[in-house]
């Protein structure tokens, strides 16, 4: 136990902490006595233990009684991983630069010093040997390649952002998805100037490709890839349509992007636009009586029916806002098609504050995917003042259990949009409808069937 | 492969303030290196292969080509003005620059005490320096025209006066000592036959002078290392290489985008000279067609320092 009247704890208790907290490096150079504590008589009971033990120089530090001997006194940062992560990034950049102001000697060199730094060289003895040096590595090199292939990404080195100074640039990590898969995993890091386009990106980590990766071949348009949005692992998330490639790479956000080849992401639904197919209505030869016009406006109508029909399963996309549970609308691309519906959210460059609380709130909408056998009702279920309609959708959600059975249940999905193509919409849903026979169609019907009939019997006085 | 490819180095550097490593024969730039605050007026590859020195305003710039990182290992200040020239002893012991603060300097690379450091005063700023193959004489040109010849071991110096009111922008020796060279603003080159005696201060007799690139500027000078050819560079936006035996122009390399061109060197066989010009570009000639080989391409500013490498590191040990 220590107390403050004892002379050697308190001694090396100064001594010890005018060490530590000395960050100049010179302490050693001020305290010229020996370690006083040392000095001071050692009374029978006033002894400190150890403090006559130590005799190692390097002990000092040891020897500090309450203290820790950390030279980093009061600099101490606590070590956390993002530090030690980061310290393997610092070695690397450990040499630092020195800085070394010109001088001139103390004093003239005498003449052994002058023979040492100044030695003349007997310049036939240097003819001698620049005989020997008169072979070009690069000669050899350019013999051996004579011709270079031409690079069809040449151009697009110069965006290369560690090659200029004073650009400001964009860094990303790149999954290629076109390299072998034990490469693919590790991402490349790309850095471009930030007023370069998506194609120009795709065309520099081709350049990239293509230096470094020598054996893989790649088509030599920019044309042939596209890039997608990736999750830091590597993985492609598809849910996302492809990056427009006009588009400056400054406005997108994204830190790791995949290239993909095209033909590849052919299932993925080509940029984010939407397919709108028109028919020009032609112009009929007016009927002269009223009758005959009659007959015709009959026939026209029959006729619309049938083409609804017969057009209905061809691919066609509606924007329209789907409604979640708690009524927020959210807009989207609904694709329709004679196989499958799918529901493709709208990505907009610029969230909206508004827009980022609901995608915090209620999360993102995905891309959903069904098949139109899943699909078993669609009708219109509200006409609002507004010109504006809500159609409701129902399609049977396939869920897996514990014991990886398929089980499954109906689900209904509402959607809003102009009225005018609410109803194009339920009509086309439903002609595909009627033209595909599917088990789960049945099993909804019956099923509505029997809700129904229940509620009647329920409903009937007794 | 690697190991010779790695003896091979082509650096570039200019007002873009970066120093680009290239793949000579590919054209591929390697790795760029920040040269922060100035543009680089010139470069050298130390004997050891492994560093480069970078001269620029105020400072020169050390750099570890074997290095991870881009940024100089040294930066050697103290100098008010523009460093427009660099070079290397071959026994690696010193650097020599000349600067526009009127001084050619040694300094001391392998001591941190400047034991063997040397300053030479001229009148005027000193636009190129270069050494004599025996290493200890050196031949300084500056701006009122003067070219000085200074024995680093006894500070001994000689003058000459090419042509009184004309520049001396670059000087040049070859690597046998048998000739030296010298451009000025006017665009005349003038040629000296050199004797180099131990013991004895290098002796010049000159042998012809040429209107090269009058009246336009002359900007840079170098000879051969087989001593049978001649280049200069000017703004007349040409590099002309010239016969070191009757003067007749051999080839004139001209690009449709070239500009001012800075900056030539010749490989170790005296096949191929690069070029850098103010179109951003360097370029790789072959002397027996004259056709362009290869264009280095990534600057973003014009290219105007080269330092080139291609001798293998066997045939480079100092003589003892």
């Amino acid at each position: 136990m220590a107390l403050y009247d004892n002379k050697h704890y308190l001694l090396s208790h100064i001594r010890n902490s005018f060490i530590t907290s000395d960050d100049s490096g010179m302490c050693e150079v001020v305290m010229t006595c020996d370690n006083l504590a040392r000095q001071v008589p050692v009374g029978k009971y006033d002894c400190y233990p150890n403090v006559l033990e130590e005799e190692e120089e390097d002990a000092i530090l040891a020897h500090s009684f309450d203290l820790s001997s950390d030279l980093q006194f009061g600099l101490r940062r606590p070590k956390g991983r993002m530090e030690r992560t980061s310290s393997v990034a610092e070695k690397k950049k450990a040499p630092k630069m020195k800085n070394i102001k010109w001088s001139l000697p103390a004093r003239p060199l005498t003449s052994e010093e002058l023979d040492v730094f100044f030695p003349m060289y007997d310049i036939e003895t240097v003819r001698r040997e620049n005989l020997g040096k008169r072979v070009s590595l690069l000669t050899e090199l350019l013999t051996k390649y004579p011709n270079l292939p031409e690079n069809p990404f040449k151009d697009y080195a110069k965006l290369d952002g560690n090659a200029q100074v004073g650009v400001p640039i964009k860094k990303y990590r790149i999954y290629v998805t076109m390299l072998p898969e034990e490469i693919q995993k590790f991402p490349m890091e790309v850095s471009i100037v930030s007023s370069a386009k998506v194609s120009d990106l795709i065309g520099l980590i081709c350049w990239k490709c293509s230096t470094e990766f020598s054996d893989v071949t790649l088509k030599d348009d920019v044309d042939a890839y596209r890039l997608f949005i990736a999750e830091d692992d590597g993985d492609v998330d598809w849910d996302f349509p492809c990056l427009d490639s006009r588009e400056v790479i400054n406005k997108f956000g994204f830190s790791h992007l995949a290239v993909v080849d095209r033909e590849s992401a052919s299932h993925v639904p080509e940029e984010s636009y939407p397919l709108v197919i028109e028919t020009k209505p032609r112009h009929p030869v007016e009927p002269t009586s009223a009758r005959a016009q009659l007959q015709r406006e009959e026939d026209i109508k029959k006729f619309r029916g049938q083409m609804n029909a017969l057009e209905a399963p061809l691919y066609q996309s509606f924007s329209v806002h789907i409604v979640n549970k708690f009524r927020v609308k959210t807009e989207i691309y609904l694709e329709i098609s004679g196989e499958k519906l799918e529901i493709v959210p709208v990505i907009q460059p610029h969230f909206s504050s508004a827009r980022m609380l609901s995608v915090k709130l209620w999360g993102r909408q995905r891309v959903e995917t069904y098949s139109m056998d899943d699909v078993v009702a669609c009708e219109l279920t509200e006409h609002k003042s507004n010109g504006r309609s809500i159609f409701m959708l129902v399609h049977w959600k396939v869920k897996r259990d514990r014991n990886e059975c398929e089980t499954g249940k109906f689900k209904t999905k509402d959607f809003e949009s102009e009225t005018s193509v609410a109803v194009e919409i339920v009509n086309k849903v439903n002609h595909i409808l009627e033209c595909r026979h599917s088990s789960r169609r049945q099993e909804y019907i019956t099923l509505r069937e029997r809700k129904s009939h229940r509620r009647k019997a329920f409903l009937s006085p007794r | 492969m690697s190991g010779l490819a790695d003896q091979l180095i082509l650096a570039t550097g200019g007002y873009d303030h970066t120093i680009k490593i290239w793949q000579a024969n590919s054209g591929i730039c390697k790795q760029t290196l920040p040269h922060t605050d100035s543009q680089v007026n010139a470069l050298c590859i130390a004997p050891d292969k492994r560093h480069l020195a970078a001269a620029g305003h105020q400072h020169i710039r050390m750099y570890d080509l074997t290095s991870a990182t881009t940024n100089p290992v040294t930066n050697y200040e103290g100098i008010s003005k523009n460093v427009t020239a660099v070079g290397f002893a071959e026994h690696g012991q010193w650097m020599y620059t000349g600067s526009e603060d009127n001084t050619a300097r040694i300094w001391d690379i392998r001591t941190k005490t400047f034991q063997c450091s040397r300053i030479f005063q001229v009148g005027a700023s000193v636009n190129a320096v270069c050494l004599l193959p025996n290493q200890t004489e050196m031949i300084v040109g500056d701006q009122s025209g003067v070219i000085h010849v200074w024995d680093v071991r006894t500070d001994r110096n000689e003058q000459l006066i090419p042509e009184t009111g004309a520049s001396v922008q670059s000087v040049a020796v070859d690597r046998d000592a048998r000739m030296m060279t010298a451009i000025n603003n006017k665009g005349y080159c003038y040629v000296w036959n050199l004797t180099c005696v131990p013991g004895e201060p290098a002796k010049l007799k000159p042998k012809a002078r040429i209107p090269a690139h009058a009246p336009s500027y002359g900007v840079h000078c170098t000879i051969s290392p087989d001593t049978q050819l001649m280049a200069s560079c000017s703004s007349d936006s040409t590099c002309k290489v010239w016969d070191t035996e009757d003067f007749q122009l051999i080839h004139e390399f001209r690009h449709e985008l070239h500009r001012w061109v800075w900056n030539s060197a010749f490989t170790a066989d005296s096949k191929y000279i690069f070029t850098g010009s103010s179109d951003h570009t360097a370029r790789l000639w072959n002397l027996e067609t004259g056709h362009m080989e290869r264009e280095y391409s990534g600057h973003q500013k014009a290219v105007t320092a080269i330092a080139l490498s291609d001798v293998q590191n066997v045939a480079t040990v100092p003589a003892s």
